[in-house]
């Protein structure tokens, strides 16, 4: 019933909204209803312009009757019909609409979570435990036999069903003498549908024995085909694999490398690392000139409209550090093949060094720890290249050039001999070490071994005990740097005495590898332990200011500038140590041997470390004239007047002889300072000459750094005054020529600087502050208070629930009248009902009035 | 090593039984000669002065030794009176044997020695040995005056004792009558260094002006002022005398130094007529290093309050700034004396560029803690004088190939150096500390408002630096990258190419 309703009201509907559209395109022109405007704006789409009162009238009261004359129908009434077929309360959907929708409610309850686990759509069928759809694979192929001998088997002969069922029964009885009683004939029937069967079963079981039979036979069979098949392409395939085949098979089994990056060809490699060396130098050169330079402020913000009239902005600071890796490499490379005497490529010298490394590791490939060598060697490689590099670099230096050669050749073959000794020591010492737990262990394991012994050692402590092994050899290898400082600072505290000084700097120099490694294993433990070892010892310095410290000092101080960037404009660790040797020189007492040569390693530091950077440290220039002033004779009553910590009286280094003809050999080697001269306190007169040339030539150094800053003559003047009054005459003929070149190169600079006068970086004119044009919104008549956000939001939430409360009332309203409305209609109602009932009543009434009056007439006219 | 530390311990056990064995009955005179032959044998000095100050006080405090004196009447003669003055013999006695202490090898002892008499001498103020007048307390001034002598002897340095002695400065009374008695200790004629020394170091010590708060040592707190007054004007008195005597002695170099810090600290500006001073200073200003300095002081101070007018004065303070003065404990003072006399704003531009352009000098081969000290200097310098930008910002000119500046130059007006630059900052840039790169880097931008604050920054030493430096928390760890060969990094490598290790 209800469905014919629903039927017929979304027909209705399509009905009515085709007569809506209908009526809205031609609209009784009666109906519509004009807003009135005051102010008529051009342009301005209006929404509000016409309404049509009757149509939204007529809306409203439709709303109505859906809703609230349905609650006023149910007011009062405890049951309710409420229609949950799915679309039955829609009227918007059609009849098709509401079948798709029911249907697929019902496929997504198949689909919840309760029906999840339902295997099949339907209810299985299944017999005797198995499915039917599995029964009708008919993966038995007996039962094909058996579907062709249907008819035999399993149903009755036809002669019998013709004879038994049909047409036979009396009057057949009758044709066959009717022998047998139809009794017989129903036993001899089944008897022999039971024959039948028992034969059938008999010959199933006989074929199903046979294929049995035959299954085991095949089984016994199978090894001997088996082998059979083996044996034979071994005799008689083998020689007829031809290359291609083999090829193609093992093509096809090979494993099969993942999807990866390109193997980069050698020059790719060499670029690569080109591009990071320049990079980390780029990095350096940064950090040299501090992170932030004060020189170009930068500009945070620039508008817009700045057009950099006449301001010269040179946004590319640091056109005067060109130096950079790429040049000079390139440079040492050239210079390096003409040394040579081949061209070289870049590309084709690092291919060399690969080739040298692969036929290392080829040589030892029964060693299990060729990897370890092959790394070490390479590392070599890059030594012998690398003082080359040293080598062609100090060539310009053209003062000592030669002898320079010969002396990095010297280093060269002592390099190559230590490699020997370095091969010797690997093949001697176990392959694994672990990594000592405490100082003590290290010193038993380091204890009593050569130096080059110690460098394997620690070495392979570090390859075994590699961070990406364990997660706690980062910590470990920390604790062995660590313990290496320790080491070293036991040594140099200890080794006071001539003899030993040199195994301590020779284990020194072959631990320093394997330290620098360790420290890049595990950057920030280095850093702090170096830092707090530094800290040490300048606490020990501080009790005794002005004596010299330890050789450990030194030894650190060095390590320092290995380890980390020295060029940098604040590093925590470097800049403390340039502050504690300049403490030193400045403070320091110079009184022997020892000391003076203390002050130059020191200064002989200062200079690594400032190598790059080429900044000033006045101590050093101080302690260097200083050591001029030594060797000055003084003759008489006038003095000349040094800077402490000198004392101007001081003669150390004044020579007693005249040295001139000595030192015929003149080999560089036999003027370089001596690791003895740090601990012996008498002064010789062949320290005096070695100190002397060492001063001379640092001096000369530093000069070529602080060429470039403007008072390099003021900063070299005492230099220069000492440098005349020592006797040059005295000294063997290279320290005197090196004195002559200095004093000719300050005498040069003197008379051709040029000093430019300073002037300070012209300062940006401050513009006129440019304001924002004030743009006021178009005045369109309304009012807006000035006030605050949250007021605002208030009133704006006031104003919206004062209008919106009067629609609510008018709302309201008009339930109530379209309520009373229907109420006086049904009162109406009924009330025409119950006076239609009275009338009914009362004409039946009076029919029967009438009638009994008629009935009365009648009887009185009887009578 | 039990047995010996056990010794001690019962030696003074039994010093103190023996003094209470005395204090207890009058009989046991015998136990008071033991301990005061102990002491004589020079052994177990600290315990014997203990014991000895510990009977000599109660002895006072019972006043056992007290003798009335009756005027004009002879005192008698009872076996009592004659113990006691028995006692006071002994007394004496031991008072000058504690003093003799003084001069004793070990500090320790002499220290005990101070306190016991200190102590022996406050008990006998406060319970006098006879009445005197109508005070009950009074000072006795010859046993102070003999523990000053003690102090201001020729022999040995005293500085530990005076130190010790300043505690007892701290009493009204005992400073009060020091500077009365200190005119008569002070020598006529020449003295030896030794006594200058010990003298200047106990003059630096005395207060002019009463001490803050009122102490008497002789005399309870509740008799306060009633021996004596406090009179600041007697003490100047009694100062102007001693100076008079002090000005004609001759000094050493190390006496000078010391007079002229007593007289700028202490002295200077209670003196009556200071003008006659001005010579002595000007003397000590031709002497050199640090004395002329605080004669400098000395005179900027005349100069300052008592309009003194001294020609040549920026010379001499230009004459000592020498590379040495880095050397030297005083510079701190040299930078804050200079920065007082140039603190004017009227002397004129050539002066103070000279005075900018020599520091710019010395800044070349200073230490860094005070390179920074003399760029932030001449900042202010510039800042003061407007004028002086002309050092760091002359685009006019034409390359120079030699500055202009003389160093050699005494007079600062002759120098030049107005039409010079200060290239020396220049240099300075390129530092190796960080800091000092940076406090030279103040000429590359405009110069602040207001001055850098040198106070802060004059006592700084390498250390701080250093420190500093260390604390400078960076996350950034950089490594060398370069891989070393052997001990030498690849290319710097210079200690490889010097040393033959």
């Amino acid at each position: 019933m209800a469905k014919t309703k629903n039927k017929k009201v979304s027909s209705d509907q399509i009905h009515k909204k085709k007569e809506q559209l209908h009526l809205k395109k031609s609209m009784n022109p009666f109906e519509v209803h004009i807003n009135k405007e005051k102010l008529k704006v051009i342009g301005k789409k209006q929404k509000n312009d016409r309404g049509l009162p009757g149509v939204s009238r007529a809306k409203a009261l439709e709303k109505r009757k859906h809703t609230l004359l349905k609650e006023y129908k149910v007011q009062d009434k405890s049951n309710k019909f409420t229609d949950k077929r799915i679309g039955e309360r829609n009227h918007k959907l059609t009849s098709e609409d509401k079948v798709m929708a029911r249907f697929t409610a019902v496929r997504v309850k198949a689909h919840n979570k309760k029906s999840k686990f339902n295997l099949a759509d339907d209810v299985v069928l299944t017999h005797r435990g198995q499915t039917l759809s599995e029964i009708e694979k008919f993966d038995d192929p007996r039962s094909d036999e058996d579907s062709l001998d249907e008819d035999e088997s399993g149903k009755l002969d036809r002669d019998f069903v013709k004879e038994a069922h049909f047409g036979g029964g009396m009057l057949k009885k009758t044709g066959v003498e009717g022998a047998k009683s139809h009794k017989d004939l129903i036993d001899q029937l089944i008897a022999e549908s039971k024959k039948r069967k028992a034969e059938k079963q008999k010959t199933k079981e006989a074929t199903l024995e046979l294929t049995e039979k035959l299954d085991s036979e095949w089984k016994d069979l199978i090894p001997l085909v088996n082998q059979k098949s083996k044996n034979d392409p071994d005799d008689v395939e083998k020689p007829q694999l031809d290359d291609y085949d083999k090829v193609m098979r093992e093509l096809k089994f090979e494993a099969r490398g993942t999807v990866s990056d390109r193997l980069k060809t050698e020059d790719e490699v060499a670029k690569e690392e080109k591009a990071r060396l320049e990079k980390l130098e780029n990095d350096r050169l940064e950090r040299m000139q501090g992170y932030i330079d004060a020189k170009n402020p930068k500009q945070t913000h620039r508008s817009a409209d700045d057009l950099d009239d006449d301001f010269i902005h040179d946004d590319d600071p640091e056109p005067d550090y060109t130096l950079s890796y790429d040049n000079e490499g390139k440079s040492t490379l050239q210079i390096e093949a003409s040394v040579n005497g081949k061209p070289l490529t870049e590309a084709e010298s690092s291919a060399d060094e690969d080739n040298s490394i692969d036929e290392e590791s080829e040589a030892d490939s029964e060693d299990n720890l060729s990897d370890l060598k092959a790394d070490s060697s390479d590392s070599e490689s890059e030594e012998e290249s690398k003082i080359e590099d040293n080598k062609t670099e100090e060539s310009p230096v053209d003062l000592i050039g030669e002898t320079k050669e010969d002396l990095q050749m010297e280093i060269k073959n002592d390099l190559l001999q230590r490699k020997e000794i370095m091969e010797k020591a690997r093949q001697e010492l176990p392959f694994t070490f672990h990594l000592p737990d405490s100082y003590e262990t290290l010193l038993k394991e380091l204890e009593s071994q050569s130096c080059s012994h110690q460098c394997v050692i620690i070495e392979r402590m570090i390859k075994c005990n590699h961070p990406s092994l364990a997660e706690s050899n980062k910590e470990n290898l920390g604790l062995l740097f660590a313990y290496l400082l320790q080491y070293f600072n036991d040594l140099f505290t200890d080794s006071s005495k001539v003899e030993t000084i040199q195994d301590s700097f020779d284990i020194f120099k072959a631990l320093v590898p394997q330290i620098y490694q360790l420290a890049q294993l595990n950057p920030e433990n280095a850093h702090n332990s170096v830092l707090e070892v530094i800290k040490e010892k300048h606490e020990d310095y501080r009790k005794k200011p002005g004596i010299y410290p330890g050789l450990e000092v030194l030894v650190f101080l060095k390590l320092v500038s290995i380890l980390f960037p020295t060029s940098d404009f604040r590093h925590q660790i470097v800049t403390p140590c340039f502050v504690f040797m300049e403490q030193m020189l400045n403070k320091c007492r110079v009184r022997n041997r020892r000391d003076i040569s203390y002050g130059l390693f020191l200064c002989t530091l200062v200079l690594e470390y400032t190598t790059i950077s080429q900044r000033y440290l006045p101590g050093v220039i101080n302690f260097l004239a200083g050591l001029l002033h030594m060797a000055i004779p003084k003759t008489g009553v006038k003095l000349v007047k040094v800077p402490p910590p000198f004392k101007s009286t001081s003669t150390l280094l004044v020579l007693l002889e005249n040295l001139s003809l000595s030192f015929s050999d003149s080999s560089e080697k036999c003027f370089q300072m001596k690791n003895t001269d740090l601990l012996s306190t008498e002064i010789d007169e062949e320290f005096k000459v070695r100190a002397l040339h060492t001063a001379i030539g640092l001096s000369e150094e530093f000069y070529r750094h602080f060429e470039k800053l403007p008072s390099n003559v003021e900063i070299f003047s005492p230099i220069q005054k000492y440098l005349e009054l020592v006797p040059a005459l005295n000294y063997p003929r290279k320290v005197a020529n090196g004195m002559e070149n200095l004093s000719n190169c300050l005498n040069k600079t003197k008379s051709e600087r040029i000093l430019n006068y300073i002037v300070m970086e012209a300062t940006r004119p401050k513009a006129l502050r440019l304001y924002e044009p004030k743009i006021e919104p178009v005045y369109d008549g309304k009012r807006f208070k000035v006030q605050s956000r949250e007021k605002r939001e208030q009133s704006k939430l006031l104003h919206k629930l004062k209008s919106e409360k009067k629609g609510a009332l008018r709302e309201i309203r008009r339930d109530k009248a379209f309520l009373g409305r229907v109420k006086i209609n049904q009162r109406i109602q009924s009330d025409k009902e119950r006076i239609e009932k009275v009338k009914r009543i009362y004409a039946e009434a009076s029919m029967q009035q009438s009638e009994l009056n008629e009935l009365d007439r009648k009887k009185k006219r009887k009578k | 090593m039990a047995h010996q530390q056990e010794k001690p311990l019962k030696i003074s056990k039994q010093l103190r039984s023996k003094a209470h064995e005395f204090l207890t009955s009058r009989r046991n005179a015998d136990s008071l000669m033991n301990i005061i032959n102990h002491f004589d044998a020079g052994e177990d000095l600290p315990s014997c002065l203990l014991t000895l100050e510990m009977i000599f006080t109660s002895l006072l405090k019972e006043r056992h030794m007290f003798i009335e004196i009756v005027p004009l009447k002879p005192v008698e003669k009872t076996e009592e009176n004659q113990f006691k003055t028995w006692l006071r013999n002994v007394y004496e006695e031991c008072f000058t044997k504690i003093l003799q202490c003084l001069e004793h090898s070990s500090q320790k002892v002499q220290m005990q020695g101070l306190a016991t008499a200190m102590n022996i001498l406050s008990h006998e103020g406060r319970f006098p040995l006879e009445s005197k007048g109508s005070f009950d307390n009074y000072v006795p001034l010859m046993k102070l005056k003999s523990v000053l002598m003690k102090l201001l002897s020729n022999k040995q340095n005293n500085m530990q004792l005076i130190n010790k002695y300043t505690e007892y400065l701290l009493f009204d009374d005992v400073l009060f009558f020091t500077w009365k008695i200190l005119p008569s200790l002070t020598a006529k004629s020449n003295p030896n260094e030794v006594y200058i020394m010990n003298y200047l170091i106990l003059l630096e010590k005395l207060n002019v002006y009463q001490n803050a708060e009122t102490k008497f040592l002789c005399g309870s707190g509740n008799v306060s002022g009633a021996f004596f007054t406090f009179d600041e004007n007697i003490i100047k008195k009694f100062l102007n005398k001693i100076w008079h005597c002090v000005m004609h002695w001759e000094h050493t170099p190390d006496t000078h130094k010391q007079v002229l810090i007593v007289l700028l600290e202490k002295v200077l500006c209670h003196l009556e007529k200071p003008l006659l001073l001005t010579d002595f200073l000007m003397d000590s200003l031709d002497v050199g290093g640090a004395v002329s300095l605080l004669a400098l002081q000395g005179i900027f101070t005349m100069i300052q309050v008592h309009n003194l007018d001294y020609p040549n004065l920026f010379a001499k303070l230009y004459s000592m700034f020498e590379p040495e003065i880095f050397h030297t404990k005083y510079k701190a003072r040299l930078f804050h004396l200079s920065d007082l006399f140039l603190s004017s704003t009227h002397l004129p531009e050539t002066l103070v560029a000279a005075f900018a352009k020599r520091m710019a000098r010395l800044a070349l081969v200073a230490p860094s803690e005070d390179v920074i000290i003399l760029c932030n200097f001449i900042g202010n310098l510039i800042l003061r004088h407007p004028g002086l930008k002309c050092l760091l910002n002359n685009p006019g000119c034409a390359a120079a190939s030699t500055d202009p500046y003389i160093m050699e130059e005494r007079d600062p007006l002759k120098s030049n150096a107005i039409i010079s630059s200060l290239w020396e900052l220049q240099t300075l840039q390129n530092h190796v500390i960080p800091s000092v790169a940076v406090a030279a880097r103040f000429i590359n931008t405009p110069l602040p408002s207001v001055e850098w604050d040198l106070g802060q920054i004059l006592e700084n030493t390498g250390d701080d630096i250093f420190d500093k430096e260390v604390k400078k928390f960076s996350k950034l760890i950089v490594l060398q990258f370069e891989k070393p060969v052997g001990a030498s990094i690849g290319k710097g490598e210079r200690v490889m190419q010097y040393w033959n290790l």
